[in-house]
Formats: structure tokens, sequence, C-alpha cells
């Protein structure tokens, strides 16, 4: 009896700090839907205000929130896709064809991770500036297809060490080619991990922020750095600042919903194997 | 890593069709392996190690955003100009710090939250998904969320302290005294799920039959989790240290959004530093920093490497009779 007692303790206890872990999330998307005297307001509230979008209008009107959200979705977008098909075949070669040093291979790829990113940012711009590239999306994206590559190889050759061998040699037997039995034979049976590789890689590149700070300006900025404009040195527009991080937001906590179970095989698959 | 990663990779099968001409299907099957490996390491050759090749030649040379006329060699002077300065060491003292602190916060906050998640009641599946979400949005946005939050005047922190706890208002990030701290209590609200979760993911592999016999040894609570949970899942445990080890004292994106180092050089951390550097437009003194980072980062991988494969070996001997 008492044990059940603890037991429902703990329960509780854990849905509470999970509450209390997100209140901060709770907040913004509260604080984009406020007028702005309720904001300022020296008292802060969670329901007595009146919901307005003038905050919503704003950021697409006054900062250019469409723009920033087109340019978001085309280089994290097409970066992804060309990660996904430079990562398959390379993480193919190091998990299953034997290769010598394959897994010696893949630690010197995934080493490229951990890269600061003002060590290799520098370059990107001086390449940049001599191509006329600065502020445009095709930087951007050369850029992200670097920056996602390596964790995509890793986490995609821990999914693919997981399937079972044998139709791969019957394939084999029968005379088909690597690249028919990646794309015809893999490619389905490996397409979970392959969504969850994919969605990794555009999570990242949608979050990022020091590349984008650095080689765009103006009309190819992505949201991040859109976002960061509400500020100036004497006035943030707090209302304004959050609807663009809800319009940010969003897309991530969908994806949080949709991996679901995923996400801990994912992040463990990249961490550990 | 390498060693974690040793034990976890299954024992590699002979190639599918060894038995029929072993050398020419192997060395075909091998020169497959390089083509379909190759478009890969060619863009990594050209979009990181090139690059690294050109911070590095850039290091030794004076070079101005603002004038590109005056760029030439000098030798070390970047170098020797960064150990000559105090703030660099500063920097590079704070930056220590703030990945020793916020690792090991994370960490032990990381194994307890782990520990309430690990339940079988109704409603776990979705308490695992909800707090994964702050690993999943950008720190630039969350980052202005909580510059709001901690707002002097009007901002929710000082507020919940104030009439919760009778606190005077404060400034939490433009006082030199909290602004390094609020910063790593927002690094910790972050990260923490991060950690959490995979420890979780190492918990709940533990397979059946040792917690079948746990259970019926009366190996419970504490112990159970000090005995038998934790020396199973140290492998996982290690190599999340080191990622989060190197991620910390890469950190850009929170301090930059949040603080910009400041106020003075309080939070000054090293990628925030090395921004600034290049906000002067000196590029070989950022490209020297850049290095330095680099260097600190592959002497904190190789230091925790090391004690991890000396205690490793240690272990294995403890277990020879």
């Amino acid at each position: 009896m008492t044990s059940s007692i603890y037991t429902r303790a703990i329960n509780v206890l854990a849905v509470l700090v999970v509450v209390i872990w997100l209140i901060p999330v709770v907040w913004v998307a509260l604080t984009s839907v406020k007028p702005t005297n309720v904001i300022n307001a020296e008292t802060p509230t969670f329901y007595s205000f009146e919901p307005t979008g003038e905050h919503y209008v704003e950021i697409f009107d006054r900062f250019r929130m469409d723009r920033a959200i087109v340019n978001s979705l085309v280089t994290v977008g097409v970066s992804t896709l060309i990660v996904m098909i430079l990562a398959l075949p390379a993480a193919y070669a190091v998990a299953r064809m034997g290769l010598m040093g394959g897994d010696t291979w893949a630690l010197v790829i995934l080493s490229l991770r951990f890269l600061p990113g003002v060590v290799v940012v520098l370059p990107y711009f001086k390449m940049a500036t001599w191509f006329s590239l600065i502020d445009t999306q095709i930087v951007l994206i050369v850029v992200y297809v670097a920056f996602g590559l390596p964790f995509a190889v890793w986490i995609l050759r821990g999914f693919l060490l997981d399937l079972p061998k044998e139709v791969e040699e019957a394939a084999r037997l029968d005379g088909l080619s690597w690249l028919q039995i990646i794309f015809r034979l893999i490619l389905p049976m490996a397409a979970p991990g392959i969504a969850v590789t994919a969605i990794f890689t555009f999570v990242f590149s949608w979050n990022e922020y020091l590349y984008a700070l650095f080689l765009t300006y103006d009309s190819a900025t992505t949201m991040p750095v859109a976002l960061q404009k509400t500020i100036d040195l004497y006035n943030v527009l707090w209302g304004s600042l959050s609807a663009g991080a809800v319009i940010q937001l969003l897309p991530m906590i969908l994806v949080v919903f949709l991996l679901q179970r995923h996400i801990a095989r994912g992040l463990a698959l990249g961490a550990v194997k | 890593m390498t060693a974690v990663a040793v034990e976890a990779r299954p024992p590699r099968a002979a190639g599918p069709s060894a038995p029929l001409r072993p050398g020419a299907v192997a060395r075909q099957q091998r020169r497959t392996a390089y083509l379909l490996l190759a478009p890969c390491v060619i863009i990594l050759l050209a979009l990181a190690i090139f690059p690294l090749i050109f911070s590095g030649t850039l290091s030794f040379k004076v070079d101005s955003l603002y004038n590109p006329d005056i760029a030439r060699f000098v030798g070390w002077r970047n170098y020797n100009d960064l150990f000559d300065d105090r703030r660099f060491w500063n920097s590079i003292e704070l930056t220590v710090i703030w990945a020793v602190v916020v690792v090991s916060i994370q960490m032990v906050l990381g194994f307890f939250l782990a520990v309430l998640l690990d339940r079988k009641m109704k409603g776990a599946g979705l308490l695992r998904t909800l707090i994964i979400i702050p690993v999943f949005i950008s720190p630039i946005a969350m980052g202005l969320t909580w510059r709001f939050i901690f707002e002097p005047v009007s901002g929710l922190a000082n507020w919940i302290l104030n009439t919760g706890f009778g606190l005077e208002k404060w400034t939490w990030l433009s006082h030199k005294d909290t602004a390094l701290a609020t910063l790593m209590f927002v690094d910790c609200w972050q990260w923490t799920p991060f950690i959490a979760l995979i420890l979780l993911a190492g918990m709940q592999s533990i397979s059946p039959e040792i917690n079948e016999a746990a259970r019926l040894d009366r190996v419970r609570g504490v112990t159970y989790y000090w005995r038998i949970v934790i020396p199973l899942i140290r492998p996982v445990i290690m190599v999340v240290i080191l990622i989060r080890l190197v991620d910390s004292i890469r950190i850009f994106d929170l301090n930059f959004i949040m603080t910009k180092g400041g106020p003075g050089s309080s939070t000054l951390l090293a990628s925030v530093y090395d921004y600034t550097i290049f906000e002067q437009g000196h590029l070989g003194l950022m490209a020297a920093y850049g290095f330095l980072i680099l260097i600190l980062i592959n002497i904190v991988v190789l230091a925790f490497l090391n004690t991890l494969y000396r205690t490793e070996k240690a272990a294995r001997a403890a277990d020879q009779p």
C-alpha cells in the first residue's frame, strides 16, 4: 500500500517536472498573442488578456518573415536532400562492404562534426566573397551540406548495421549491383532510419545560426537571423519577437511529435554506435 | 569514443560472396565501396579540410576585413599577440569553467530526470516526448525568449521570485555577477533533457533478466541504480559527456544572443570572443584564435579518452582473478 502511494507521488512529480520545464515554451506562445501593454506590464499574466494577432502581422510586414521562411525552407530543404543522397551510399560503404578501416573512415567523418564553427566560417566567408555568393541561398546550401553530412553518415551507418544481412546476400547472388541493392533494397528496408536521419539533418540546419550570420545579411537571411533583427540597441519588440519565435518553433514541435520514440533511438545511435 | 565503438560493433561477418572466388570478388567489392564513399569524402575534403588549411594559413597573416591590401605573412605574431593578451587567457579560463560546470550539472540533473521518466505509468511516453522539445528548438528563439523572461521589470523570473519568495527584482543578465550563472541555467534547461533521453534509452536497453535477478535479490532504489544501472550504461554516459564537453566549449549561439559576452567580459566565452575579433576586422587574429579553440577541444577530447582508456584497463584488470 505504502509503495503504491510512493509510486503515485513519483508519477505526480514526473508530470510536475515536465510541466514546469516547458513553462518557457508556453510563455513565448502566450506572449506572441498578448497586446503590447500587457507584455510590458509589471505583473505578468497567464490568462487575463485579450488575444491579438498584431505581432504576427508585424513580424511579416516589418521584419519580412515571409522571405525568411522561404529562405529557410529552400536552403535547409535542398541541403538536406543533397546530404541524404551523398550520405546513403557512403554510410552503406562503411557499414556493410567490408571496407578496410570502415570504422576509421566513419570516425574521421564524424570527427568533422566537432569542428568549431568559428574556425571554418572565415574560409567560407572568404570563398563566398571571391565567388560573389555572399547573401545568396546557394552559399548556405553548400555550407549546410558540409555541416549536415558527417552526422548523417554516422546515424545512417548505425541504422544500416541493424538491418538483417540475409536479403542483401541473396540479392548479391542474384547478381544485383551495389547501387541496385542500395536503392532498391536498402532504401525501402531502412526507410524509417533514413527518415529519422533526414529529419535530424533538417532540424540542425533549421536552427543553425553562426554560418547564416556570417554569410547572409539581407536577401538570403534565414529565420534565426531574421528573428534577431527584432532587437536593436534601445528597444526590443518582445511581441514580434515571440511571434517570430513561435513560427520558428512550431515545425520543430511538430517534428518531435512525428518522431516520438524514434528520437531516442536516433539520438542514441548518433551518440553511441 | 573509440573504445566504446569497438565494444558496440557487432562482429564482422565474411563478405556475402566469400565462398565463390574470395580474392577477386573482395577486391572488386572494395573498389565499389571506395567509389560509393568518394563523393562524400571529396565534398568533406573541399568543405571541411580545405577551409581548415586555409584558416591555418590565414592565422600566420595580417589580414583586414576592411582593408584587404595590407594582407601579408607575419609568422607567429598573431599567436604571440593572443598569448600576451590577458583577456584571451580570461576567455579560455571562462570557457573551461563553463564547460566543466555546465556538463557536470547537466549530467547529474539528466540522470535524475531519466530515473524520474523511467517508469511504466500511463502517459510516460507523452512526458518523454514533451521533455525533449527544448533540444529541438533553436538557441536563438529560446535565448531571446529567456531574455524576456529574465527582463528586470516585466520579466516572469523576477515576478515569480518576488511574489513567491520575496526576493528583490534583479538584473540577471546585465549584472556581471549573475550573467554567467543565468546563461548556465538556460543552457542546462536546453540540454539536460538531451542527456536524460540518451541515459533513458540506455536504461531501457538493460535486459529483463538482469532486472528480474535484481528484483529477486531485493536490489532496489539507490542501490539498484548505483550498483547495476550506472555500471551497465557507463559507455553511454562517457560518450554523452564527451559530446557535451565538446559542444559546450564551442558554444556560440546562446552566448551571442543572450549576452554577447557582456556585461564587461563576464560571459565572453571563446567563440563569441573570436566573433568580436572578426567584427574588429582582424581576420588573421580571428583564425589564430579559432585554431587555439580547436586545439583546446582536442586536448580535452584526448585527455578524456585517455582517462577513459585507463579506467577501462583498470576495470578489466580488476575483473581478472
